[in-house]
């Protein structure tokens, strides 16, 4: 402690509201992904092959104007896909497992933060570091396309584009639930993050199995639905032979059972359970 | 002062006083187990140590003032404020430093202060110097930049203690701060307590070391199967066994049992005890010594030593518990 010991000082500073302080959680989550190599190895390499290609490739060639199924086609491409989920595996797999691991729910629930804050902040920085791959890149390309159009009619572009602005803001929640729960579920990051890759592939496979009996077993799937959906928001409708309250209940369990389950593990953390 | 407290009948207006935490009847179940069982106590500014064994209801406490469990009965009071209404409220007036490892190891040590003084409200251009200013504070130095993950049990409490104090509250509770710390980092832990209370906060401070507690508090509440079995000064309680006398004596074992059985008579005797060939005897002498040194001389015993038995906090701890079993 040295000869001359440092004094406690008091702190006069003025504090901020409490129901902003979720940011702060959102905040740390989206330097700390910018910040690991994984994360930016993935990104780089899943931008490159999943859009600038096809940015290249779309906008020279000779094109009229932004059309739904030019874009939906983009938004349901396998490679898109692909990262999204190596990506969301990444930066979901540390938001509950880390802090389960380390017991540090205390120190955050011993302040001025709700579970309910302390969710909303995982989930926004999640969202904010997964939107880097999952809305801007189709925006670029959805600009760069309009950019490059040869036809006159900006207004059905224009349309298009904000489309895609809600298509980019779905795609990229849409996963984060489930990956959330995961999370939740275990104390080790690399259970959690292959766990959440297990979860988002094999659906898909026991659902190949069952679609030629039924095609709503495609519900079963959470890449199908995330597929339709797109077809949803650029208006292109839903398969006809896919039920559309089955679609929506999937898009329901795909997010709010799990946000719930979530919600009630970070709870029971809270008081030491 | 030791013994039992009864149930409070205060009322909430009484409780809100100058004491910063009050607590009145207070139960907090977990299914069929009272935890909190009738549990009344005033907590007074300055250091209070919380003592109690395992699963006494300390934890419990804490976390019932911090709002983080409710009270199935009773009112609690932090700064006039009720924990069941005001939670978020009351988490802005208090730091915490849990007792078990609860750091995020891949976070450097500056990086979580900062962290856990933004979530308490500050702002980041405030956080990152008061980090520092507390650090500097609580002696982790270079340390301070590397991730917690690579740091010694000692590192971790200094950090544990700066994430608590970061952002100034009114009110510190201290969960077994000095557990797994070298004597010397026992010792500074204890001299960084001092000092904060010196500045006038209010600090709870829960230990099984009752040295440390005796070192630094001037209150002491003792806590058994979810009550307060016992609360005051630690003065006041250290000196209720003024008129304890402790005599140590030689002689023959016919002679002694003789002088025994007239001391007996007299006094009320507390404890016998021979070891080589010398008794050590405790009792309650409310009369004029030399009676004593005059029994010893007619029964043919030496009077090696005569001196007030002095109560020490783990007497007090003690008798506290066996009062509540």
């Amino acid at each position: 402690m040295g000869l001359n010991p440092v004094e406690y000082r008091p702190w006069n500073g003025q504090r901020n509201r409490q129901a902003r302080r979720f940011l702060v959680v959102a905040e740390s989550i989206f330097h700390h992904d910018l910040r690991s190599k994984w994360f930016l190895a993935v990104l780089i390499i899943g931008t490159f092959l999943a859009f600038a290609l096809n940015i290249y490739l779309v906008s020279s060639s000779p094109h009229e104007s932004l059309t739904p199924e030019l874009m939906a086609g983009q938004m349901q491409n396998a490679l898109f896909y692909i990262f999204l989920v190596i990506l969301v595996s990444i930066v979901c797999s540390d938001l509950l497992s880390e802090d389960l691991r380390s017991n540090s729910f205390v120190l955050y629930f011993s302040r001025a933060l709700k579970p309910e804050g302390y969710l909303l902040g995982k989930l926004t920085g999640a969202f904010i570091t997964l939107a880097i791959f999952g809305l801007f890149p189709s925006l670029i390309l959805a600009m760069a396309v309009t950019a490059t159009q040869s036809g006159s009619d900006y207004l059905a572009s224009a349309e298009v584009m904000l489309e895609t602005v809600v298509a980019g803001l779905w795609v990229t929640f849409f996963f984060i639930p489930i990956a959330l729960l995961i999370s939740s579920l275990t104390a080790r990051r690399t259970y959690a993050a292959v766990g959440t890759f297990m979860v988002l592939f094999v659906p898909g496979i026991i659902s190949g199995l069952f679609v030629q009996f039924d095609h709503n077993w495609r519900l079963l799937d959470p890449s199908s639905v995330l597929a339709m959906s797109m077809d949803v928001i650029y208006g292109l409708g839903l398969p006809a032979e896919v039920d559309a309250w089955l679609f929506y209940a999937a898009i329901f369990a795909f997010i709010i059972p799990p946000l719930t389950l979530v919600y009630w593990r970070i709870q029971r953390k809270g008081v030491g359970k | 002062m030791t013994g039992a407290m009864t149930a409070s009948t205060r009322t909430a207006s009484e409780e809100l006083g100058d004491n910063p935490i009050c607590a009145s009847d207070v139960v907090v179940r977990f299914g069929a187990t009272a935890a909190l069982d009738h549990f009344s106590v005033d907590v007074p500014r300055g250091v209070v140590g919380l003592l109690g064994p395992n699963g006494a209801g300390k934890s419990t406490f804490i976390k019932a003032v911090l709002g983080l469990l409710d009270a199935e009965s009773g009112r609690i009071s932090v700064e006039g404020l009720d924990p069941s209404s005001d939670k978020m409220a009351i988490r802005d007036l208090v730091g915490y430093m849990p007792e078990h490892d609860c750091l995020i190891e891949a976070m450097t040590g500056v990086e979580l202060v900062s962290y856990m003084g933004q979530i308490s409200g500050m702002a980041k251009q405030d956080s990152i110097p008061r980090s520092h200013e507390v650090l500097d504070f609580v002696g982790l130095n270079e340390q301070r930049y590397r991730p917690i993950s690579t740091y010694s049990t000692g590192m971790k409490q200094r950090i544990k203690l700066a994430q608590a104090i970061v952002h100034d509250p009114k009110i510190i509770f201290l969960d077994e701060p000095t557990s797994g710390m070298d004597p010397q980092g026992r010792e500074e832990m204890l001299d960084l307590i001092g000092r904060i209370a010196a500045t006038d906060k209010s600090i709870l401070l829960s230990s099984h070391i009752l040295n440390d507690v005796e070192m630094v508090c001037k209150n002491v509440i003792i806590v058994s199967n979810g009550k307060a079995v016992t609360q005051g000064g630690i003065e006041s309680l250290l000196s209720q066994g003024t008129e304890r006398k402790r005599v140590v004596l030689r002689g023959q074992p016919d002679a002694f049992a003789r002088f025994m059985g007239m001391l007996s008579s007299e006094h009320e005797v507390l404890s016998v005890s021979e070891e080589f060939k010398q008794y050590t005897v405790v009792f309650v002498n409310t009369k004029e010594s030399t009676s004593v040194f005059e029994l010893a001389h007619q029964f043919g015993v030496q009077l090696r030593s005569y001196l007030p038995d002095r109560f020490d906090l783990e007497d007090v701890f003690i008798d506290a518990l066996k009062g509540a079993c």
